[in-house]
């Protein structure tokens, strides 16, 4: 493909169980903290207790109404996008003259799943419709939408784990094609009794906390959270007389055709993508300064995305932070952009979190200490169910 | 108690959905997975399930499985000695 | 960017391909919905899939993915290919509820037998984009798949995006497909907010008449950058936004193909919004009201420029304040022919097709 015009990411929200904002997650991964415990939220009768990173009290910045009428999903969704809109200077009142956009990624927050519902469907109980309406006023992109009445387009992506990057890859043609001024990009998921029944019955779920790339590794972790990226167009900057942060220089994605939830142990989508992202945006490995790979600590992603770091990218520092967060499925890539969006603002990246042996057959280590980047330009990666591969290069390169 | 083990290839062959063979074609000393019926990874975590599910047999680590996974015999094999300990 | 489209694969309540599609199209008549537990709908039926793929390759493909595939082989069919280009073929999925019946499926696994029972294969299919993870293994495909859940505007979003990724030059094919399923609880769900619906007969446009009749299947394009020898025409241009939004500007001198499937609420909004005095059809008695149901339009919109013909609305559609609805066949002198949907949330979408 050809190379495609930057970017501007002018603001950044987040949250998960290192914190309730994009500031309070830097300093828990640059102090090394991990909130990870047995699930609270919820109980279940399996003989393990399999622990998971998960956001402790009130969501910041909603109204009652919004707990009500909307699913944790999606009010996690509207608290990033809330953070990265003020971050950005921006509020309901001036993007109503605007055309913006939504698109966000998740898992959860498209699926009815509700068991107390379902429970009583079963029975033949016949259970109120509340939860169908709940359901049906919960999509994440409709939500934010909805909330700030925007006029733009509205999209949601579920393509399990990669569905946070895709968002911002998505957001940013938007951008490209003119078809919006501002895209509110990001992902958003909340920690589900449902999937974490599935990721257990796939046994890559571990019982102890996660250790990304570690010889010893035996499994991820599940963890929730959001994150949005503020995408903006020329001619808006312009107006508004805003400097971006950041960039977004390119989005590259391809699937494996390979296994249902085994990743290609070649890694046949994830070469593709990479190709892709570095056409796009006419960078090259050289330029990049580090590595926000997706490393789930189970055995077989760390497996193939080692490969893949070894041949194609050799010697650059990386990391997962999946060590902070858990696996937080649709909103991984959400919050790994917003993390690498800071790590180049601060010119630094954090130690991988759970990791202390290197594995012989991985033959890779990722950075065992908080470490400084130089570079300008970096990496985010998602590996994801159904042989999904998505990448973006992000870079604060000019700012 | 031996594992009776049409019983057994006939639980796999439904919960696996592998309708398009009978219990006779299974071999009781024919590999389950890869060459032999074909099973891969995804199939491996749902026979742990159906193992809980239909014996009350817990199997929490795969390595464990990957022995008794090898054939309907070392499977039934396997169920035998949980059942008897 | 227009994208040629150069194979179709519809099934539905109708049937499957697009000569059944035709021949009700033709005949000006409906089929009839099946009978559920809770509600009358328009089912599919994927048997045909055992004649196109082995069984053993279809064991652990659910009920969803099934009708996905489906839609996909028929457009291939359709389309002629004997092969596909796969490393610039993408495939773009959406749906309003993705494979509902798993979902609740997983569900039961969990019920029945305890949370350490939960099915690993059910999971896995339940998760929104099992559909294309398993197209893209049993057709081989290289390029990327994206899955978009958007309820009722599942169908313009992603579109957006195949639009993009050709113009992009990320692929230079697309697999575009819209999907959606039954499930009792969707049944559960019409009946609590509609009632029992003994008139099985769907009226869209018929002022202050419920007839919505659930309906399930899939709708497979094929995209393309080059120009279609099919006749189907092209995709030329996507808006999607608020009802409210002046910015969206209808197109002049179309033809209008309105998705008003029967939901009061939401068919009384299609009379105003359309230029007055234009021409305008309706065929959701066809397949049903589903959230991408505007992909269906769009089928019979591509079928309406190669056979050269605009077909007759169902005799059961009503009528329009301000514009004529189509109740006879008539020759298709338009250029282009747009497909309009309005969402319960007050949203709109216009796909619009052109006959070049």
């Amino acid at each position: 493909m050809k190379q495609n015009a930057p970017v501007a990411i002018t603001g950044t929200g987040c949250l998960s169980a290192s914190g309730l904002s994009l500031e309070e997650n830097m300093n828990s991964l640059f102090s090394g903290i991990r909130n990870v415990d047995v699930p609270t939220g919820f109980s279940s009768t399996h003989t393990s207790k399999y622990p998971v990173f998960e956001i402790k009290g009130n969501i910041p910045g909603l109204t009652d109404d919004d707990r009500k009428k909307y699913s944790r999903t999606s009010q996690l969704g509207l608290a990033a996008a809330r953070e990265a809109l003020k971050n950005a200077g921006l509020n309901a009142e001036n993007l109503s003259g605007l055309r913006v956009g939504v698109c966000m990624g998740t898992t959860v927050g498209c699926a009815m799943n509700d068991e107390p519902f379902y429970r009583d469907f079963r029975d033949r109980l016949k259970p109120d419709m509340f939860p169908i309406k709940k359901y049906l006023n919960s999509n994440p992109s409709s939500a934010i939408s909805c909330e700030y009445s925007l006029k733009g387009p509205c999209q949601t992506l579920v393509n399990a784990c990669a569905s946070g990057t895709d968002a911002i890859g998505v957001g940013t043609s938007w951008i490209r094609a003119g078809i919006c001024d501002i895209v509110i990009a990001g992902g958003t998921d909340e920690l589900s009794r449902i999937s974490y029944n599935g990721f257990i019955s796939l046994m890559i779920t571990s019982e102890r906390a996660c250790m990304p790339f570690d010889k010893n590794r035996k499994g991820l972790n599940l963890g929730e959270g959001a994150a949005v990226l503020i995408l903006e167009g020329e001619d808006s900057l312009k107006k508004r007389k805003k400097d971006p942060k950041a960039f977004v220089l390119g989005y590259g994605t391809a699937c494996d055709g390979y296994h249902l939830t085994a990743p290609h142990p070649d890694g046949k989508g994830l070469r593709r993508a990479l190709k892709e992202v570095f056409a796009d945006s006419g960078k090259t490995p050289e330029d990049i300064g580090f590595i926000n790979a997706h490393g789930t600590s189970t055995p077989d992603n760390d497996r193939t995305e080692s490969k893949i770091l070894r041949e194609l990218l050799p010697g650059i520092p990386f990391l997962s932070t999946k060590g902070y967060t858990g696996h937080t499925l649709g909103a991984a890539g959400a919050i790994e952009a917003a993390y690498t969006v800071a790590c180049l603002e601060q010119g630094r990246i954090p130690a991988n979190a759970g990791f202390s042996e290197t594995d012989p057959e991985l033959c890779v280590t990722p950075v065992t200490e908080n470490t400084e980047i130089l570079k300008k330009t970096a990496l985010s990666e998602s590996l994801a169910f159904g042989g999904q591969n998505s990448v973006l290069i992000l870079s604060t390169e000019g700012i | 108690m031996a594992v009776n083990k049409e019983e057994l290839k006939e639980i796999i062959i439904k919960d696996l959905f592998l309708e398009d063979i009978t219990p006779a074609e299974i071999e009781d000393d024919a590999p389950l997975f890869g060459e032999g019926l074909g099973l891969d990874s995804l199939d491996a975590v749902e026979l742990v399930v159906i193992i809980q599910k239909h014996y009350k047999i817990e199997i929490k680590d795969m390595d464990e499985g990957r022995v008794a996974f090898n054939s309907i015999n070392s499977l039934a094999d396997f169920i035998g000695e949980k059942q008897a300990s | 960017m227009e994208a040629a489209v150069n194979g179709i694969g519809v099934v539905g309540g109708f049937g499957r391909g697009t000569a059944d599609l035709l021949k009700y199209l033709k005949s000006g008549t409906v089929p009839a919905p099946s009978n559920s537990e809770f509600y009358p709908v328009y089912a599919a039926d994927i048997s045909y899939l055992d004649t196109v793929i082995p069984k053993r390759a279809l064991r652990r493909i659910d009920h969803f993915s099934q009708l996905a595939l489906s839609g996909i082989y028929l457009a291939i069919e359709d389309a002629g290919l004997e092969s596909i280009d796969k490393p610039s073929t993408g495939l773009i999925i959406c749906s309003g509820y993705g494979s509902a019946k798993t979902t609740f499926s997983f569900l039961d696994s969990i019920f029945d037998d305890g949370d350490a029972c939960a099915s690993p294969t059910l999971f896995s299919n339940s998760v929104h984009n099992a559909a294309a993870g398993h197209i893209s293994i049993i057709l081989g495909l290289e390029g990327p798949s994206s899955t978009i859940s958007q309820f009722d505007m599942s169908v313009p979003s992603a579109l957006l995006t195949a639009l993009q990724w050709l113009e992009e030059d990320r692929v230079d094919h697309i697999m575009f497909g819209a999907v959606d399923e039954y499930c009792d609880v969707m049944g559960y769900s019409y009946q609590r907010y509609y009632g029992m619906n003994e008139n099985t007969k769907m009226a869209p446009l018929v002022p202050g008449q419920q007839s919505a009749v659930p309906g399930e299947g899939a709708v497979f394009f094929l995209l393309s950058k080059k120009e279609s020898a099919k006749g189907y025409g092209s995709v030329s241009s996507v808006k999607a936004g608020s009802l409210f939004d002046k910015g969206i500007v209808f197109p002049q001198d179309s033809f209008y193909i309105l998705n008003a499937d029967g939901h009061k609420k939401t068919d009384r909004n299609y009379h105003d919004i359309i230029p007055h005095g234009s021409l305008a059809s309706c065929y959701t008695p066809l397949y049903g009201s589903m959230p991408v149901g505007t992909a269906f339009d769009m089928a019979v919109g591509a079928l309406s420029f190669k056979e050269k013909t605009l077909f007759s609305s169902p005799e059961s559609v009503g009528c329009l304040n301000e514009s004529r609805v189509l109740k006879e066949k008539c020759i298709n002198r338009y250029e282009n022919i747009s497909c309009v949907k309005v969402s319960r949330q007050d949203e709109l979408s216009i796909i619009t097709l052109s006959s070049r």
